[in-house]
């Protein structure tokens, strides 16, 4: 008996009991909030206990009130930040995806192209800008060229990684069964490197609004969320500095955020022992005994 | 009704490098039958099984299923290992149907009849669940299912029972046993433990390592069904002497 029935019941956490649903929130939400607030508790006190003038650092409320009453200015830069932090993800996403697959499926290209790729992150990102500013303008395009530039390298390189290492047995297997090599590529080699893509999306999240901020500094010429932080700086708004830079990290996590909300959704046999959805388009859940 | 061959190799082998995995080897399975193949490890057990589901192409030789040649082709026998190779983002039900899904659709029919074998045989609470929750044994009945609604009438199981506790393995093996009567199968099963060879067989393929080739041919005269006391019928007995001898180096 004892190796067929394992305890056949799933794990408790898949039964949503109240106190389970309850746990998990504080767990998964209550925690982080709880290190945020923390956070700035500390930075309330550092700057109280040691008499820190407001022109080196603000208390955190002057920050958040140096956003809020000038939210209607704020809110289109950020709204920019935003538009280049989301496109030059979703390029450097999809150009490190189609290099991490041709990479992995074309062995001399891997070895041709690999030193390249390793090479542009060697770059300083900040050298990059003036020849993108020469190219392309004082457009959006540079900025997003910089966020791709610095999201596709981790998506590459963990994609790659991923693929080529795919259970070769479980890719005989399909061919046994006959299949041919695009429905394996399909329904074996992608599900199986979603993992690794997803480490790659997430470190790639969390650097793009740095490239972001970094492409408003370096190629723009009006008015963006880096500029008004630098104006604020230079008009000694301590409080509009301090602001803005949580702002931006604000977006920042937001943005990492949602790629592992993504990741939640597009990989539930991670968390879950019992698929959640099941076949709405099929109707007879029991078909007629034999 | 006589049972005829579905399966014939002639002749077949295959050399890697310096290494003779397996000497050109010529043998025939009938229709229906059981036949176990027991080795040292290393002896060529997985690279023959490799041959006929067309993975690997023999050095020389033919490869026909059902009278016609298949030596170099896929996609006409079921196959397992002893890694259960379920995929952890399918839950059971579309892991059983997972051969469909790489060769075509996967029909209402295909999906009915997963659930109805899963039912059949003991998982029918489990289709819903991804294998990350199920016991070693558990996993491997599901890659048996999924090998079975194939319906390849040609399985090859190559140590499938391998990496399971011995009570798990003796489960298993009554298991197979009824659902092999149940779908008249023929099955070519690999293991390096003898008792399982005699246990399940009707005929049992002995191999020897180095250069890899089949040393003896025993026909399993045991009564089926099998039970816990064929494990000490008289005749068991003295098949196992034989094989160990046998697999010990002694001569045919
Ligand atoms: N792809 C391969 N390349 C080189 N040598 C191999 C390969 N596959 C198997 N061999 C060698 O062939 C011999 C037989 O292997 P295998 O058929 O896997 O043995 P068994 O399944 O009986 O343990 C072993 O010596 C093994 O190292
Ligand atoms: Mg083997």
């Amino acid at each position: 008996m004892s190796g067929f029935v394992r305890p056949a019941a799933p794990r408790r956490r898949d039964r949503a009991t109240p106190e389970s649903v309850t746990r998990k929130v504080a767990r998964n939400v209550g925690v982080p909030l709880l290190s945020i607030v923390l956070l700035l508790a500390l930075w309330q006190g550092i700057v109280v206990y040691f008499h820190v003038a407001p022109y080196i650092a603000p208390r955190p409320r002057q920050a958040v009130l140096a956003v809020t009453q000038n939210w209607s200015t704020l809110w289109p830069l950020v709204l920019g930040t935003i538009r280049e932090t989301v496109y030059g993800f979703i390029a450097g996403a999809a150009l490190g995806i189609g290099l991490g697959v041709i990479m992995a499926k074309v062995p001399v290209l891997q070895r041709l192209v690999y030193p390249v790729l390793v090479l542009s992150q060697a770059v300083p990102i900040i050298a990059l800008a003036a020849p993108l500013v020469l190219i392309l303008g004082f457009s959006v395009t540079p900025k997003v060229v910089i966020v791709a530039w610095i999201v596709f390298f981790p998506v590459t390189v963990n994609v790659l990684d991923g693929l080529s290492h795919v259970d070769q047995d479980l890719v005989n297997l399909a061919r046994v069964y006959g299949a041919p090599r695009w429905r394996t590529f399909i329904q074996i080699e992608i599900p199986a490197t979603a993992t690794p893509l997803f480490s790659g999306l997430k470190i790639g999240a969390t650097y793009a609004v740095t490239g972001a901020i970094i492409g408003e500094l370096a190629a723009s010429d009006g008015s963006s969320l880096a500029l008004y932080q630098e104006h604020a700086n230079t008009n000694l708004n301590t409080a509009a500095v301090y602001g803005t830079t949580m702002l931006m990290t604000v977006i920042g996590i937001s943005w990492f955020l949602l790629v592992v909300g993504a990741e939640v959704f597009a990989t539930p046999w991670q968390r879950r022992t019992v698929a959640r959805r099941w076949r709405r388009g099929d109707r007879s859940e029991d078909e007629p005994a034999r | 009704m006589k049972a005829s061959a579905i399966l014939e190799l002639r002749d077949v082998g295959k050399v890697f490098g310096d290494t003779v995995a397996l000497e050109p080897t010529t043998l025939t399975v009938d229709e229906g039958s059981f036949v176990a193949i027991v080795g040292p490890s290393g002896c060529g057990k997985s690279t023959m099984f490799n041959i006929i589901a067309g993975l690997l192409s023999p050095d020389g030789g033919e490869v026909r299923l059902h009278d016609q040649p298949v030596t170099g082709a896929t996609g006409h026998v079921g196959y397992m290992l002893q890694k259960d190779l379920l995929v952890p983002w399918r839950t059971v039900e579309d892991n059983i149907t997972m051969a469909k899904r790489l060769t075509g659709r996967v029909s209402a029919a295909d999906r009915a009849e997963a659930r109805r074998v899963a039912r059949q045989y003991g998982l029918g609470e489990f289709l819903r669940h991804y294998p990350s929750a199920l016991s070693g044994g558990m996993r491997q009945r599901v890659a048996f299912m999924r090998t079975l609604v194939t319906h390849q009438p040609l399985l090859l199981l190559d140590e499938p029972f391998g990496a399971l506790d011995a009570q798990t393995r003796l489960e298993m093996q009554q298991w197979l046993l009824q659902v092999w009567k149940d779908t008249e199968r023929t099955v070519l099963f690999i293991t390096h433990d003898v008792d399982e060879s005699i246990f399940l067989s009707d005929r049992v393929l002995v191999m020897s390592p180095r250069p890899g080739r089949v040393v003896a041919d025993i026909v399993n005269p045991l009564a089926r069904p099998r039970t816990v006391d064929t494990l000490v019928d008289p005749q068991f007995v003295t098949i196992k002497a034989r094989i160990m001898h046998l697999l010990h180096g002694g001569d045919a």
